[in-house]
């Protein structure tokens, strides 16, 4: 049971990884991009640009892959346990904004972060 | 890069509809497939099968449309905001779904959900707090 519950964990982290690549892999192409979108016919001309982005596309697999490890999960786990440690994808991809792509998070925004991943583990427990 | 990194009312705007739209997905995804629940799902061949047989339902497209308008949205505010900042905001849903639950199917939010909620809306008033501050300081 004990060992079932470790596996199930590491494969929610497996999911919250995956999605948290597929984030960077996409926001990182649009970082390269660099363009200003203010209108709806410049922002689908930026799509268009941006899904000819192989980058994007390695993302798209990345997403894939997440959700087929999540829907797996969920036919081992009771959805409220999942949902709880998936919120564990707030604190990665928080990280992994800081590590990878330089942003600056200062002492709030982590606290807001913080609560987030606390409320959401509340939620999905009550 | 200045205007980079701000959080405006109309990005928030815009987050907020991505968590709409991905309640209509959701819902016309689940939708399609009550349409052929008798199928039975045993492999992965079944699994193909099963999507095939989903084609010709509208809810499928619909579903299907909304998940490209949110990726259009999406990358439109990643283009703006920090992926730190963009992620967390749109954490609305968690609070949206109880919610409508509580509204329309007449289900009980707990003490403890309710506490959930409160957690949230703080965590989210915190981040956009820490992206505008950002923008006041340059």
């Amino acid at each position: 049971m004990i060992y079932g519950i470790f596996v199930i964990i590491g494969l929610i982290a497996l999911t919250d990884a995956c999605d948290t690549i597929s984030q960077l892999l996409l926001k990182h192409s649009i970082n390269t991009l660099d363009v200003h979108v203010d209108t709806i016919r410049k922002a689908l001309r930026f799509v268009l640009r941006l899904v000819r982005s192989p980058l994007v596309w390695c993302g798209f697999l990345f997403s894939t892959v997440s959700l087929g490890v999540w829907l797996f999960v969920l036919t081992k786990a009771p959805l409220n346990f999942a949902y709880s440690l998936d919120s564990m994808r707030y604190v990665m991809i928080a990280l992994a904004s800081v590590v990878v792509l330089k942003e600056k998070v200062g002492a709030v925004r982590w606290l807001g972060i913080l609560s987030v991943v606390i409320g959401i583990a509340m939620v999905a427990a009550g | 890069m200045p205007k980079k990194s701000r959080l405006t009312f109309k990005i928030l705007c815009f987050l907020i509809s991505i968590d709409l739209l991905e309640t209509v997905a959701q819902f016309c995804f689940k939708k399609s497939a009550l349409g052929y629940a008798q199928l039975e799902i045993k492999s992965f061949l079944d699994a193909i099968h099963f999507v095939q047989t989903m084609i010709p339902s509208a809810y499928l497209w619909l579903g299907l449309l909304s998940v490209i308008v949110i990726f259009i949205i999406w990358s439109t505010i990643l283009s703006k905001v920090d992926l730190s900042v963009a992620v967390p905001v749109c954490s609305f849903s968690y609070i949206t779904v109880p919610l409508v639950s509580a509204l329309f199917f007449h289900e009980k939010i707990s003490f403890l959900r309710w506490g959930g909620i409160g957690f949230i809306l703080i965590g989210v008033i915190l981040v956009s707090m820490s992206s505008v501050h950002k923008e006041e300081s340059r």
